[in-house]
């Protein structure tokens, strides 16, 4: 009898959600602070980082750009939002999509990276998270504050989470955690992600994506080629990031 | 029962519950009162790391249940809003099943919740049951200290005395970043510290708690504040010193020193050298001008802005800004040296400098020319000797301030002052070559010059953009004065060698010449944007500027004892206005990487002058020209993907005729060469087609530049030479339409082997005609010029670079429609660069640059081999100090040499120039010299 009670639980599987916050679409602001990504370049002397702090330390206000994310309980949709063309310039938007469904346990990614388009395509691997004994408010929600390592980029990824808001997405290719990623900040403030407005709302085609041609690759593979670049480029004396989303 | 909770846990394994590996856990989350506290969320973290291995909520009656997870040691964590979370080692012993019981979670007093999390947006810390808040973000107002800041923060009072109580209890110790140097009174540091420099507050219940951040164990159990400083506040400086000393009495001593903090930096630099170095390094410049050494925005007369994404950097005019680079020919002497200081805050930038350099040059040079016409051919070989001094004072300085998030003003001034005069003799031997007859002429110069100068530039810009996104309005006010001052001599001693009277034979020339002018220039313009759609962006502009002239030039000629008689015929005095408006409009379009502008601007002139013997004597000649031009504007600009860019754009620009070009005066200074005015000139017209595509392929450190251009002259300014029997050149400007030119660039980079060789080729192309008037008839020359560059670097470690290069130029003239002979010159250069780390931190390098420089038709061929080899050392532990040893030019061979090729003549010249020295020099360098080499 027990054992059969167990089996509803498979039933129950994500009936637990409160009503209403399982859904909708996340808007980012993500300001990346190249200041701070060139001083940590391993090649530059003392004096060389030391001239980008003065020359650009002061007035780095960081550059914005506008993202998305769509989500439900099940899955979730991360993409470039609106963009700003009232400086004068649009560039070009490049193939950026994140995809993951948490129930299938699948992610699929569509980025255009080094020249190429791909498509990381595997089942879920969810970061192994440090729950840390901090909290604040994103966005009007109370979060909590998770941290894990990208030991490929080598870079320290602090996550802060909505208590209130049960769903597993996040941002860039984060996820796993008990609620919903409002902010992220990626190695100590070079990257920033944070949440500017959650929006609850019943989705339709907000998942849809126009067919996407790329080569399709492991997650294990798409490590290999950011390892290897990273690589290349720190011996090569350039800038990874010129080339690679941080 | 299906309201019941579960996890993400596989669940097949709950069937054959393995009662040894795999257990559960239950419990209930209830508030201080019994109340459940549903949709809590539960998580299970291992104790060693707190990493998250499995998580839930709890369900309407608080309850949570983990099924069959692993059977160790957990960490319990629950969290539910505005309560503090709670924190529970669960140890399941060999028990089935755990059940925790009620869980008591407390409620975040009100006050904290309200100010710190909800308010001031600041993060709390919990440490088992107690909380503590890091107050990053409570808003205080500038100027505020510290203690200011902990009056806001709740818990905290601060009494009328000054002393801190923090949750009841005196607050004994303040330490800054965990370290205690305000000594024992904790008022010093609250009061005397700034409120924004500070990113957290952090207040200790006891030793443990301060143990634990700070590593700091004094032993007493007092309430410890640690202050922990905003990383920008840390402040930082740096600076370098050289000295060096060197055979041939050739000495250089240089250096400079920054130090910055989150709003102020200041520097100083300064140089002393005779050997040839007149400018600072553009690492040097960046430093000495720390926060403002790029400057955008602040170009105040607007134009047609599409397309323009691409930064200047340029401080203002050329003739304004710092000398930066430059070994010039010849020998000079320099010293120069300034200070500059920046404050940088969100709203309020300011920035100001000072900058002083002067230089003592000698130059002896020598220079073969040959200018062709239909039936004569001059050959001229002059021998030149000048000495030269000049001084410049500058100063700048930039205001900006961020009046509201709508509004920014922006104020510069930049000034000049400049001192200079020169002596210089000439020695100019010439030969008039007619039909195979030859006439030979000897001409002595000995000039000099004393002139001092003040320039003086002035910009107002205001930024406005309104509440509607996109909308935008920009208007700018600008005030120009300049003048010059000087007093030049000039004798002359001409002889014809072949004249048959003694009357043709010598002519001598000796003059004085006083001249003033000034021009001062106000403008203003306008920029307006209006957004059509969210693609779509209307913009439009207005210019207007209003400039004087005035040259007042007083010529007197001297007699052998020295007696002056003022040369009416030679001095004059002119006055004249330009006035210029244009107003234009451009519609363009962005979106997803495509850009493109279209528009049209009419442009109008006003040039309004007269010319006189003297000022107050009669007219000579009037000159009003009014001048309407249309000028179109096409950009397109498209990226496309993977980093690859085309652009195409049409520009047209019209150039008014220069004072100097319009003047009817004839101008002596160079007796064998005079130069006339036309008043007649008309604007000139440029039409410039420019397409090219860009790529830069990161994966594979690959790029590839290209750029072609088209452009077509309409009245061209063209020099009409004529040469009278005695060989005397004259020339006067005409406009003639047809000129163009083909310009092309092509650079292509690529990697032999990733990281350890990249090969570089570059080529450019110009293909010129331009219409040629002499002796008053017009034919036309054909200019093709062309050069191919290639470079190698290896750089297979961080001990060895290795560079090799070689560039082909060549520059070839054929004439149309006339009998002068083509000319073809080269310009070859072969370098090669090494330097080796030997480790212990010694290190060699050379450097090889090998010049070749030929004229076939005329014979001409010199060779430059230049080598400077050097060793060098890094001292001391921290690798602070360098000693070097340099030989500058080990085969003696340099010289400045210059050879050219342009409408009807061909010049080669030749300037001794400082050559070989041994230097041995001394750096001091405050942030340690790096032993790895540098790739470039």
């Amino acid at each position: 009898m027990k054992k059969v009670a167990i089996l509803l639980f498979l039933v129950s599987f994500f009936a637990f959600c409160q009503e209403g916050k399982q859904e909708g679409v996340v808007h980012y602001e993500r300001t990346t602070f190249w200041v701070n990504i060139m001083s940590r370049l391993t090649y530059l002397s003392a004096e060389e980082k030391d001239r980008i702090k003065l020359t650009w330390g002061s007035t780095d206000e960081g550059w914005k750009q506008k993202m998305t994310l769509a989500f439900n309980e099940n899955q979730s949709l991360y993409a470039y939002g609106e963009e700003n063309t009232e400086q004068g310039w649009s560039g070009r938007k490049e193939t950026f999509f994140l995809t993951k469904n948490f129930a299938a346990e699948h992610s699929t990614d569509y980025i255009d990276m080094l020249g190429k388009t791909y498509i990381v395509d595997d089942t879920l691997h969810t970061p192994t998270w440090k729950i840390l004994n901090q909290i604040k408010e994103v966005a009007g929600y109370i979060c909590m504050k998770a941290e894990t390592v990208d030991t490929v980029k080598n870079q320290k990824i602090t996550a802060w989470f909505a208590q209130d808001i049960p769903v597993m997405a996040g941002p860039e290719r984060y996820f796993g955690l008990p609620g919903l990623i409002l902010e992220l900040d990626i190695n100590e403030g070079d990257v920033t992600i944070v949440a500017s407005k959650v929006e609850f709302k019943k989705l339709t085609n907000e998942f849809n994506l126009k067919k996407i041609k790329g080569k399709k690759i492991s997650d294990a593979e798409y490590t290999k080629i950011i390892a290897d670049f990273i690589k290349d480029s720190i011996k090569g004396e350039r800038n990874p990031y010129w080339g690679l989303r941080y | 029962m299906l309201k019941t909770l579960s996890f993400s846990i596989l669940l097949l394994f709950s069937f054959v519950a393995i009662g040894q590996t795999r257990v559960q856990i239950l419990g209930k989350l209830v508030d201080t009162s019994g109340h459940p506290l549903s949709q809590a969320t539960v998580m299970l973290l291992l104790p060693k790391d707190s990493s998250l291995v499995n998580f839930g909520r709890a369900n309407e009656q608080g309850a949570f249940v983990f099924k069959n997870v692993k059977r160790q040691p957990y960490l319990l964590k629950a969290s539910y809003v505005s309560y503090v979370p709670l924190q529970v080692d669960v140890n399941p012993a060999q028990e089935e099943s755990l059940d925790l019981g009620a869980l008591s979670m407390k409620p975040i007093s009100k006050e904290l919740f309200e100010v710190v999390v909800r308010t001031a947006k600041a993060p709390l810390s919990i440490r088992g049951d107690t909380i503590e808040y890091n107050a990053g973000s409570f808003k205080v107002p500038p100027g505020a200290t510290v203690e200011d800041l902990l009056r806001k923060l709740p818990g905290m009072e601060i009494e009328a005395d000054g002393s801190i109580r923090a949750q009841g209890q005196t607050v004994k110790k303040v330490t800054v970043d965990g370290r205690s140097f305000f000594g024992s009174d904790p008022k010093l540091a609250t009061k005397n510290l700034a409120a924004d420099a500070i990113q957290k507050v952090q207040v200790f219940n006891g030793k443990t708690e301060a143990a634990k951040v700070t590593g700091i164990d004094d032993g007493k159990k007092e309430k410890t504040i640690n202050l922990e400083l905003k990383e920008s506040h840390k402040k930082g400086g740096f600076g370098k010193i050289t000295a060096g000393i060197a055979t041939e009495g050739r000495n250089e001593l240089k250096g400079n020193y920054n130090k910055f903090d989150a709003k102020n930096q200041v520097s100083v630099i300064g140089l002393a050298n005779n050997t040839n170095q007149s400018g600072m390094s553009f690492d040097d410049y960046q430093d000495f001008r720390g926060s403002q050494a790029f400057s955008w925005g602040d170009e105040a007369d607007f134009g047609f802005s599409g397309n323009s994404r691409y930064i200047t950097f340029d401080d203002g005019d050329e003739q304004l800004g710092i000398p930066i680079g430059g070994r010039r020919d010849g020998f000079s002497k320099n010293y120069s040296g300034g200070a500059n200081y920046n404050y940088d805050t969100k709203n309020t930038k300011f920035s100001s400098n000072y900058y002083f350099n002067q230089s003592e040059r000698l130059i002896d040079k020598i220079a073969t020319t040959q200018r062709f016409f239909q039936d004569k051919t001059q050959n001229s070989a002059d021998t030149t000797s000048q000495l030269s001094f000049s001084a410049n004072h500058r100063m700048s300085l930039r205001y900006e301030k961020t009046l509201d998030t709508l509004n920014t003003l922006i104020l510069i001034g930049n000034g000049k002052i400049s001192l200079g005069n020169s002596t210089q003799s000439s020695q100019i031997f010439q030969q008039l070559l007619v039909q195979n007859n030859l006439y030979p002429r000897n001409t002595k110069l000995a000039n000099a010059s004393d002139q001092q100068s003040f320039t003086s530039q002035n910009t107002a810009i205001f930024r406005h953009k309104f509440a509607k996104k996109g909308r935008s309005f920009s208007a700018s006010a600008g005030y120009n004065y300049a003048n010059s001052d000087g007093a030049s001599t000039q004798k002359s001693l001409n002889k014809f060698l072949s004249a048959t009277t003694l009357r043709d034979s010598i002519q001598a020339i000796d003059q004085l010449t006083n001249n003033f002018s000034t021009k001062t220039q106000v403008k203003s313009s306008l920029f307006f944007v209006e957004p059509l759609s969210k693609v779509f962006y209307w913009e439009s502009f207005f210019n207007t500027s209003f400039q004087n002239n005035r040259v007042n030039r007083d010529l007197s000629d001297r007699s052998s004892v020295g007696m002056q008689t003022r040369n009416d015929s030679l001095s004059r005095f002119y006055d004249n206005n330009l006035t210029y408006n244009r107003l234009g409009s451009s519609v363009r379009y962005s979106k997803d990487g495509v850009n493109v502008t279209v528009g049209l601007a009419a442009q109008h002139f006003n040039l309004t002058g007269d010319f006189r013997k003297a000022a107050g004597a009669t007219n000579l000649a009037t000159i009003d020209l009014n001048y309407l031009a249309w000028i179109p504007k096409v950009g397109i600009d498209l990226e496309l993907k993977n980093n690859r860019y085309l652009f195409f754009s049409y520009d047209k620009s019209v150039q008014e005729p220069s004072i100097r070009d319009l003047q009817p005066i004839v101008d002596n200074s160079n007796p064998l060469f005079l130069r006339v005015g036309n008043p007649n000139l008309l604007p000139s017209l440029n039409h410039s087609l420019s397409t090219g595509f860009n790529l830069f392929d990161a994966a594979n450190f690959l790029n590839f530049y290209s750029n072609l251009s088209y452009n077509y002259n309409v009245n061209q300014v063209v020099y009409n030479q004529s040469i009278n029997a005695n060989g005397i050149v004259l020339t006067k400007p005409m406009n003639i339409s047809g000129g163009e030119s083909y310009v092309g660039y092509f650079g292509f980079g690529f990697p032999l082997k990733k990281t350890v060789s990249t090969l570089n080729i570059n080529a450019d192309f110009n293909s010129a005609g331009n219409p040629l008037f002499l002796n008053d008839v017009l034919s036309k020359t054909n200019t093709n010029s062309g050069s191919i560059s290639s470079r190698l670097s290896f750089t297979p470690n961080d001990r060895i670079t290795f560079y090799l290069n070689a560039q082909f130029g060549l520059i070839n003239s054929t004439y149309e429609k006339s009998a002068l002979p083509e000319q073809t010159i080269y310009n070859n250069q072969y370098g090669s660069e090494l330097n080796v780390n030997f480790g212990k931190n010694t290190f060699f390098s050379y450097n090889l640059d090998y010049k070749v420089y030929e004229n076939k038709t005329r014979g001409l061929y010199q060779e430059m081999p230049i080598l400077n080899v050097s060793v060098y050392k890094y001292v001391g532990k921290a690798q602070k100090s360098e000693i070097r040893l340099t030989v500058y030019d080990v085969f003696k061979k340099n010289l400045g040499v210059n050879q050219n090729a342009f409408q009807n003549f061909v010049s080669f010249e030749k300037t001794k120039t400082l050559s070989q020295y041994v230097m041995l020099s001394y750096t001091y360098n405050m942030r340690g010299l790096s032993s790895s080499l540098r790739k470039n």
